[in-house]
């Protein structure tokens, strides 16, 4: 299937125009593009009260000819220090794990793709992972070091969070200079939501990886707040 | 567990990326198969089958064992999706002309985005699926001849096949999930149905097993016969009914790895 197929031009469209017309919170979408429905630059906005606050990162979602079949791959161009983020930005998370049988993987239970998934499910998943890394499949070995460090110390070792909030500035600042106001507050930062869909109640045991032995708890969805970060390995639903 | 990162690590940190590589072979090989045989074919004569195994004395008895209880047949591309067209296919076909069973199964599959949007999948894109499902058998209804030709266009116009073989992907998903109880002693390892579900019922390509076909025809309310042409002993065609007790609506051929439709 190398050319795009029809399915795939038509679930992309539909999904591009939902969201123009009812943003949800936390990210906005626009093609990188205009004449092309496969490569979109998705801008996530730093949960408030969470390390990432006041932060702006873009990132590029490529979408395969044969979507929604197969996932999209998403690549951060902002700077993101993160255990599930590659040196080059790409961006490791089970959602997106192509439905291949992985030898690596075996039989584990993770969140896989499935062709209900789509942009507002991954991108709210992305950011739960923000806040919540897998450390089990680190795809930044240091990173995921450094903010086992920081969890495990309950936050008194700060140099994770040094970097994560530096990081987030410069950002900001970049956001800055393009005239985009990054909402800081969570009356801002919700305050563009219209009628959210019924769809929240979404199964986040995604983010768990490769590695990742979870506990079944696919009930577990109570949210977390960056006080929870004390038992950030628990699936739970990281929305905030 | 230490290895196992180690290596994950390894594959992941080389420039290519082995998942990508199997991927590209695997859509090559899906090319091929896309270029040369239809979503689903036309009905061919049995004896066709029997042409295909001039050389092979085991397979040859058995097709001809086949041509004693069926006329024809009707072959679908092996996508890993087979099952699951093939199924819809001959059932849809199967209704164009029952006018009670057709409206019985509207109505279920009318009811059952509900259902699925309660277990949890997005809304959004469960509609789009349910509604071109819908559409495809409001399309074949009303019982004409057009209903045929219609049914045999939208199954090999690829945007509508795959997108039914989706949502009967998810409402067996959907069932599965909802009997777990029961299903949970049919898996293999350590499982759980929803994880089973995640990983071989809703990705598409997926190829069925029995607990497919057990979910899929006990969902629609439907009795499916399959035959069994194998290497095994013996010159007969095994049957398999689905759910067990059950009275075929549709026949349906296996062959190890795929699934065609019979007539009989």
């Amino acid at each position: 299937m190398s050319q795009p197929t029809s399915s795939a031009l038509r679930a992309l469209a539909l999904e591009y125009k939902s969201l123009q017309e009812e943003p949800v919170e936390g990210f906005r979408v626009k093609l990188v593009n205009e004449d092309n429905m496969f490569e979109w630059e998705v801008a996530i906005f730093g949960p408030p009260d969470t390390l990432y606050q006041g932060g702006y990162f873009k990132a590029h979602m490529k979408f395969p000819p044969d979507y929604p079949y197969s996932p999209p791959s998403i690549r951060f161009m902002t700077k993101v220090w993160h255990p599930n983020v590659y040196e080059n930005g790409d961006l490791c998370i089970s959602i997106l794990h192509p439905p291949v049988d992985d030898p690596q993987s075996g039989e584990l239970p993770c969140e896989r793709w499935n062709p209900t998934q789509n942009v507002r499910t991954i991108l709210l998943s992305v950011i739960s992972l923000l806040n919540e890394p897998n450390t089990y499949s680190p795809a930044n070995v240091d990173a995921s070091v450094m903010y086992r460090r920081w969890r495990d110390s309950k936050g008194r070792d700060k140099e994770y969070e040094n970097i994560i909030r530096k990081q987030a500035q410069a950002a900001k600042v970049e956001a800055e200079k393009e005239g985009i106001v990054v909402p800081v507050t969570l009356e801002d930062y919700c305050i563009k939501t219209r009628a959210r869909p019924a769809e929240q109640q979404f199964d986040m045991t995604d983010f768990c990886d490769d590695e990742y032995e979870l506990d079944d708890d696919d009930d577990d969805d109570e949210p977390l707040s960056a006080s929870d970060y004390e038992d950030g390995d628990d699936s739970g639903n990281g929305e905030s | 567990m230490g290895d196992r990162t180690v290596q994950a690590k390894s594959t992941e940190n080389t420039d290519v990326n082995q998942d990508e590589l199997i991927l590209q072979q695997q859509r090559r090989i899906e090319k091929e198969i896309q270029e040369t045989i239809s979503l689903v074919g036309e009905k061919e004569s049995l004896k066709a089958l029997e042409s295909e195994y001039t050389e092979d004395d085991i397979y040859l008895s058995k097709a001809r064992a086949l041509a004693q209880k069926y006329s024809f047949f009707r072959r679908t591309r092996p996508d890993g999706n087979c099952f699951f067209r093939a199924f819809s296919y001959a059932y849809l076909e199967k209704l164009i002309n029952n006018k009670d069973e057709y409206e019985k199964f509207r109505e279920l599959a009318r009811k059952s985005k509900e259902n699925l949007v309660e277990l949890g999948f997005p809304q959004f894109t469960v509609e789009d699926f349910h509604d071109t499902f819908m559409e495809v058998i409001d399309k074949v209804g009303g019982d004409t001849d057009n209903s045929y030709i219609e049914l045999h266009k939208l199954f090999n116009d690829q945007g509508y096949s795959d997108y039914v073989v989706v949502y009967l992907r998810l409402i067996t998903s959907g069932h599965l999930q909802r009997e777990a109880e029961f299903y949970q002693h049919f898996i293999e390892g350590d499982r759980t149905v929803k994880e089973f579900c995640h990983q071989e019922v809703e990705p598409m390509y997926k190829e069925s097993d029995h607990i497919h076909i057990i979910a899929m025809s006990t969902a629609l309310n439907t009795g499916v016969r399959v035959r069994y042409m194998d290497r095994g002993a013996g010159t007969e065609v095994t049957a398999h009914d689905f759910p067990e007790g059950s009275t075929p609506s549709i026949h349906l051929l296996y062959r190890p790895g795929h699934y065609d439709i019979l007539y009989p």
